[in-house]
């Protein structure tokens, strides 16, 4: 911290005693010393992109004590312990995957304790993310295991929706067994967990009975928390699960193109107008890519005709991964291809999932905020980027994480942009 | 008449099908790549079939009329599927175990593709006593091959203070374990994490020569250190492996180059013995101070290796692909770093079904692109190397499927989808 008395004591002779100059002195040489290194880090020269600020310019950013100190158009390096020349990358609030699976655990055939779902920071920081937001793998019967198994344990911040049924994605007929809906046990442990649990999540349920999504939706209500609407709800139609749904409310797996439900896009071609209608009403439509929830034949024209996504939830689980999916880099690459500016895919990816999650204190940059922060590296070249169902989009620019930082630290350093050379 | 009619026209059907069977002999054919495969000597532009999941021909000019797909992979290099010897994959939920059945190890399917990496060698994770659990959990559920060196210690990596335990470290449970259950996954033994002397070392081989499998040893932490002089030449056998080879922390563990930056003589004389030296880069195990000298002085690690954990992945390990291109960097060529990932490593664990690209062999193959541009590459002391090549896995072939498909080579677009579908 500045030493703020250190600064109103100049050498002026004012003090005549020789001790008390020495020590004066001795003050003001420390202080200079501290006050030349307020700044833990300092990453200069990258182009900022922070949309909650309204930031699209080169800008230097400070880090003190795990957060964001100052950011401004020339800070000197001076002033800080360490330095990154980030000139030609740039630097972003650490990324927000809305949609992932990462209550991973060792039981076969299952994604809530199980190994469908995966580790966060496996994937995570390599990637830009910081944050990552669990859809529903847990619920109010295994979301405690979850907490102590998994999420006091990862480097990146988890936060989760609630599945609606008990035991979350915990395989066999339990994700779609009503009996284990218990909308109250349900709020207990949201309120209980208030500062990880985001919101209600309903999905995998193949009944014509509205009653798990109602519960839900109820659930969200109480707790003023939005719900999010994953897949596998065949009886449950677009417009009827659309028309439930509050402004705020996440559909995921957007762009979805598989009998169980009905795409955004008919079959000619055309987005359907009560989807947009929705979005215009305030739903927020995530991308959701996963395994099966993301073609072009669905997203391209989607976004030609005005349905953008809000959010780029990747759907990350071990069945995506290895496939079109691979990371929220990828994902968000796909859009930078179609034609969405960088800043529209940066404001998607941090500040509009950090409104969507009510924790405004992320996805942003301003003074005081938990400094959770990617550098990221803009390529360009000959890409190709492929869907669920295995066909490919070719491109010319790809986003890679050059540094992510997590709460100040150094999490991930891509080319050792943070190192010093070998000295040989 | 009929009867005949029907005869010629069945015959004439058969003969058919039979040409468009023949006219698709093969599955899948890579055309046009740059195949290095170290055992068949292999260092050319050639075509590679794939047929039931194995290596079918590896020829200069196969007609792309005779596979089913096709993918273009010229200015590519197709090598054999990458073998990682050196892995912590026993992930499970035992938040105090550090890596037997804990969160320090990681499964391996998220690491392995997507760096062309299709068989990966755990190191020691489990012992005789979980073996079973780790193969029924992780190596029974895994797309990516998983060997297994067993522990000597028969918990395994549960825990620093039960790696020192000597009656927990049974010669002839870890052997029958080897050579009664599992032979076909179990490839040698681990000897790690020892704080006395050589006792773990000595059990380890005795282990070893009761199972007829090599040891590779760990021999990390002994204050004040051991001799590896010793070790090399006394206590392992031709064979045996030495992993974190280039490791700096020479209050530890003796380091293989010596203060003045100079490679200590009985290294080259010990890999001349036949000790092979794994690279285990891991969180700890890779300095550029030990690896940049032992290079210049003419000292080529036999294996190339991870050492993946939870506490490796996200610092200068990365991935089995940036470990390899740290030794591009360094200026090993691309033939010997594919062959200290592929054909050596094989031979090490006595697996010489693996690591090629042999007609009848598993079609594990990794196609490369060897990026050029600006890169750095980080050790674990925070230093880096700047270097001018990068290998990125394009395309990764297990067991003949598709794995990995970094820019969808092997997919048609989408817009082709819409206009046959009109």
């Amino acid at each position: 911290m500045r030493n703020q008395s250190a600064y109103q004591v100049t050498p002026s002779g004012s003090i005549r005693v020789a001790g008390r100059v020495f020590f004066v002195v001795v003050l003001i040489l420390a202080s200079v010393f501290t006050d030349a290194q307020q700044y833990d880090l300092l990453i200069k020269n990258g182009y900022v992109i922070d949309p909650k600020n309204k930031l699209d310019a080169i800008k230097d950013v400070a880090i003190a004590e795990g957060k964001i100190a100052k950011i401004a158009a020339n800070i000197p390096a001076t002033d800080s312990k360490k330095t990154i020349d980030a000139t030609g990358l740039y630097v972003t609030p650490g990324l927000i995957d809305m949609h992932t699976h990462v209550f991973v655990g060792s039981k076969a055939g299952t994604f809530a304790d199980g190994i469908y779902s995966v580790s966060a920071d496996d994937f995570s920081f390599r990637s830009g993310v910081t944050t990552m937001v669990d859809a529903g793998t847990s619920g109010w019967q295994n979301f405690a295991l979850f907490k102590e198994q998994v999420i006091d344990h990862s480097q990146t911040r988890i936060l989760a929706f609630l599945n609606i049924f008990g035991a979350g994605l915990g395989g066999g007929q339990a994700i779609k067994d009503i009996s284990t809906i218990n909308e109250d046990s349900s709020i207990a442990v949201m309120q209980r967990y208030k500062e990880i649990i985001v919101g209600a999540r309903i999905g995998h349920y193949d009944g014509s009975d509205w009653t798990p999504f109602n519960s839900a939706l109820d659930a969200a209500t109480k707790m003023n928390e939005p719900l999010f609407v994953e897949c596998h709800l065949p009886q449950y139609s677009l417009q009827d699960q659309l028309n439930k749904m509050r402004p705020g409310d996440i559909i995921t797996h957007s762009y979805e193109e598989i009998s169980e439900r009905m795409p955004v896009v008919d079959s000619n071609g055309k987005l359907n107008s009560f989807v947009l209608d929705a979005q215009q009403r305030g739903v927020l439509f995530d991308v959701g890519h996963g395994g099966a929830g993301f073609w072009f034949s669905q997203a391209v024209p989607a976004f030609q005709q005005g349905l953008a996504p809000n959010t780029f939830g990747t759907d990350l689980h071990r069945f995506s991964m290895n496939a079109g999916m691979k990371s929220i880099l990828n994902v968000m690459s796909k859009y930078l291809n179609m034609g969405m500016s960088l800043n529209d895919v940066v404001t998607r990816a941090t500040w509009n999932a950090a409104k969507a999650l009510k924790h405004e204190e992320l996805g942003n940059l301003s003074e005081g905020a938990v400094a959770d922060i990617a550098v990221l590296n803009l390529l360009h070249g000959n890409f190709g980027f492929v869907d669920a169902g295995g066909k490919r989009l070719q491109g010319n620019q790809k986003l890679e994480a050059e540094l992510t930082i997590r709460a100040g630290k150094i999490v991930w350093d891509l080319n050792g942009l943070s190192a010093q050379p070998l000295k040989q | 008449m009929m009867h005949l009619k029907k005869i010629s026209g069945l015959l004439f059907s058969a003969i058919f099908l039979f040409q468009s069977l023949h006219a698709q002999q093969f599955d899948l054919l890579l055309k046009g790549g740059h195949v290095i495969d170290p055992k068949n000597k292999i260092d050319a532009i050639m075509d590679v079939a794939i047929a039931n999941g194995k290596i079918a021909q590896v020829a200069n000019d196969i007609a792309a009329g005779n596979a089913k797909k096709v993918i273009d992979v010229s200015g590519l290099y197709v090598t054999p599927g990458i073998i990682d010897m050196h892995v912590h994959a026993f992930n499970g939920t035992d938040v105090d175990a550090y890596i037997a059945n804990g969160l320090t190890a990681l499964p391996p399917d998220g690491f392995t593709f997507r760096a062309g990496v299709t068989t990966v060698v755990d190191a020691g994770s489990s012992g005789w006593r979980n073996f079973r659990q780790f193969k029924k959990q992780t190596i029974d559920k895994s797309q990516t091959r998983v060997l297994a060196l067993l522990n000597i210690v028969g918990n395994g990596m549960v825990g620093r203070f039960e790696e020192q335990d000597t009656t927990d470290m049974n010669p002839e449970q870890t052997a029958y374990m080897i050579k009664k259950l599992y032979p076909d996954i179990i490839v040698g033994i681990k000897a790690a994490h020892f704080w006395g002397g050589f006792t773990q070392v000595d059990l380890a081989v005795q282990a070893g020569n009761l199972a007829n499998v090599p040891v590779m040893v760990d021999f990390g932490e002994h204050q004040p250190p051991n001799s590896i002089e010793a070790l090399f030449m006394q206590h392992l056998r031709p064979g045996d492996m030495f992993t974190h080879t280039f490791s700096y922390g020479p209050t530890n563990r003796e380091t293989i180059v010596d203060e003045n930056g100079k490679v200590k003589p009985f290294v080259f004389a010990a890999q001349k013995r036949g000790i092979i030296f794994d690279v285990g880069h891991g969180g700890g195990a890779f300095s550029w101070r030990q690896a940049v000298p032992a290079m210049q002085q003419g000292f080529q690690p036999n294996v190339i290796s991870t050492d993946l954990h939870a506490e490796s992945m996200n610092s200068g390990m990365k991935d089995m692909s940036n470990v390899m291109s740290k030794f591009l960097a360094m200026g090993m060529s691309l033939q010997d770093v594919i062959l200290r990932s592929t054909w050596n490593p094989a031979n090490a664990i006595k697996r010489p079904d693996l690591g090629n690209l042999s007609v009848g062999s598993d079609a594990d193959v990794t196609v490369f692109n060897v990026l050029k541009g600006d890169f750095g590459f980080l050790d674990i002391r925070k230093t880096k190397l700047k270097g001018t090549q990068k290998l990125s896995a394009e395309l990764t072939i297990r067991a003949g499927k598709i794995v990995w498909d970094l820019n969808g080579i092997s997919a048609p677009t989408w817009e082709e989808e819409l206009k046959s579908s009109k």
